[in-house]
């Protein structure tokens, strides 16, 4: 691939990096990315990849910008309020960098579309904010063979883990979702905005490890912090045996729509 | 093993050693670039930066035009 | 007797059931928390039956996936 002047400039802090270098910033030219979830995950890693020049970027939600996400939500901006938050999206990510094509999917992830949309991909990151669709994408993914990022927040704590074939996958850690009611969904609104920022942007790290082969995935461990404390932990996991999708006999072997919790229906 | 030359005496810091690296990734192992660089930042950076990076500095020259010089790099 | 909880070290006076850990460590959600014991995922129906032991390694790990609610 031949860079011209200008992303030689745009990309020279990449190329300069003896783990990336020119071949590195060719394979993320070349690399296809969904985002499942423009929001407060999703933003700082649709920034990141778009900065680094993620040739193909695949954004799915089916919400439109509320004024409340704006606390977190960094992609979108005041007069963006009302519009689909996946075209909100692809303005900024299209001014950042017009290298970067931006396949938008203004709906929801479900298990009917799941395969379709994933096949496209080289890597999944998981930005949604609901227990169901990070099951469905661990589910798809893992059936599918599709390396990905899990990543959650909550509160003042975020945690990320990244599955290849072969790892440990979200639900070798939680076998199932947590039933709607069981875990108050309304008191899990609050969220320190800046906390979305830190782990977004630790899931584009990995992205951009995955591809370019730097460093150590956090495949096989779970990175977890809480923000009060600014203490971050590792804890190694692997693959569980008796893990209902990808363990020694599986049980889900079809695509799950969970329901979803009460306040989560009313968006 | 083949010679390539590179100018970079208009560039600044830290174009020069990217340019260096872009030229270098097009080159076959042993190939030889003769890179062409002025004195003060170049010429501090770049040799250094290709040794830390794993390319073989064989030599540093001075030109005949004041402040010029070029490194030869092994890839 | 001395055991590991999410890479702490913690007193623990005798051998203990997992239920009565979480319990101990006032766990949140603890009718969620899902628990390596020793590098291994323990079922949740096997908790009251699973001992923790001298030295043993114990991680509670939680839900997060909330956050984006409209009220």
């Amino acid at each position: 691939m031949d860079f011209n002047e200008e992303q030689i400039q745009r990309y020279s802090r990449h190329i300069l990096l003896q783990d990336v270098g020119v071949e590195g910033q060719e394979k993320i030219c070349n690399a296809r990315v969904l985002i499942v979830g423009a929001g407060g995950l999703g933003a700082p890693i649709a920034f990141y990849l778009a900065a680094a020049g993620i040739g193909t970027i695949g954004l799915i939600d089916g919400d439109t910008v509320d004024l409340s996400n704006l606390q977190r939500q960094i992609i979108h901006f005041t007069e963006d309020v009302n519009k689909p938050k996946v075209l909100s999206a692809k303005e900024k990510i299209e001014r950042l960098n017009p290298d970067v094509k931006v396949i938008t999917y203004h709906k929801l992830f479900t298990s009917e579309n799941a395969f379709d949309i994933i096949k496209d991909y080289d890597f999944v990151v998981d930005g949604t904010d609901n227990f169901p669709v990070k099951f469905l994408i661990n589910d798809a993914c893992v059936l599918a063979g599709k390396p990905f990022s899990h990543g959650g927040i909550l509160r003042f704590d975020g945690q990320t883990l990244t599955y290849k074939p072969g790892t440990a996958c979200y639900r070798c850690l939680f076998h199932a979702p947590p039933p709607p009611g069981a875990v108050p969904t309304c008191s899990q609104a609050g969220v320190l905005g800046a906390i979305a920022g830190m782990l977004g942007t630790i899931q584009a790290a990995e992205v951009l490890k995955y591809f370019t082969g730097a460093g150590d995935l956090l495949t096989n461990r779970l990175l977890s912090f809480n923000a009060k404390s600014m203490e971050f932990r590792t804890i190694n996991v692997h693959p569980n045996s008796n893990c209902p999708v990808c363990g020694k006999h599986p049980t889900v072997t079809t695509l799950i729509d969970y329901e979803q919790a009460v306040c989560e229906i009313k968006r | 093993m083949a010679n390539y030359n590179l100018d970079i005496t208009h560039e600044h810091c830290p174009m020069t050693f990217v340019k260096t690296k872009i030229e270098l990734a097009k080159l076959k192992s042993g190939d030889i670039l003769n890179v062409r660089l002025t004195e003060g930042e170049p010429l501090q950076n770049v040799p250094k930066s290709a040794v830390e990076q794993g390319y073989n500095v064989l030599s540093i020259v001075e030109t005949e035009t004041k402040g010029v010089h070029i490194v030869v790099i092994q890839k | 007797m001395a055991i590991t909880v999410n890479g702490k070290s913690q007193d623990v006076g005798a051998p203990v059931s997992l239920t009565e850990l979480i319990r101990q460590n006032n766990v949140a959600q603890p009718d969620m928390v899902s628990v390596q014991l020793n590098g291994e995922f323990v079922l949740r129906e096997n908790y009251d039956a699973t001992t923790v032991n001298d030295g043993d390694e114990v991680d509670f790990l939680y839900f997060m996936g909330g956050g984006s609610v409209s009220l």
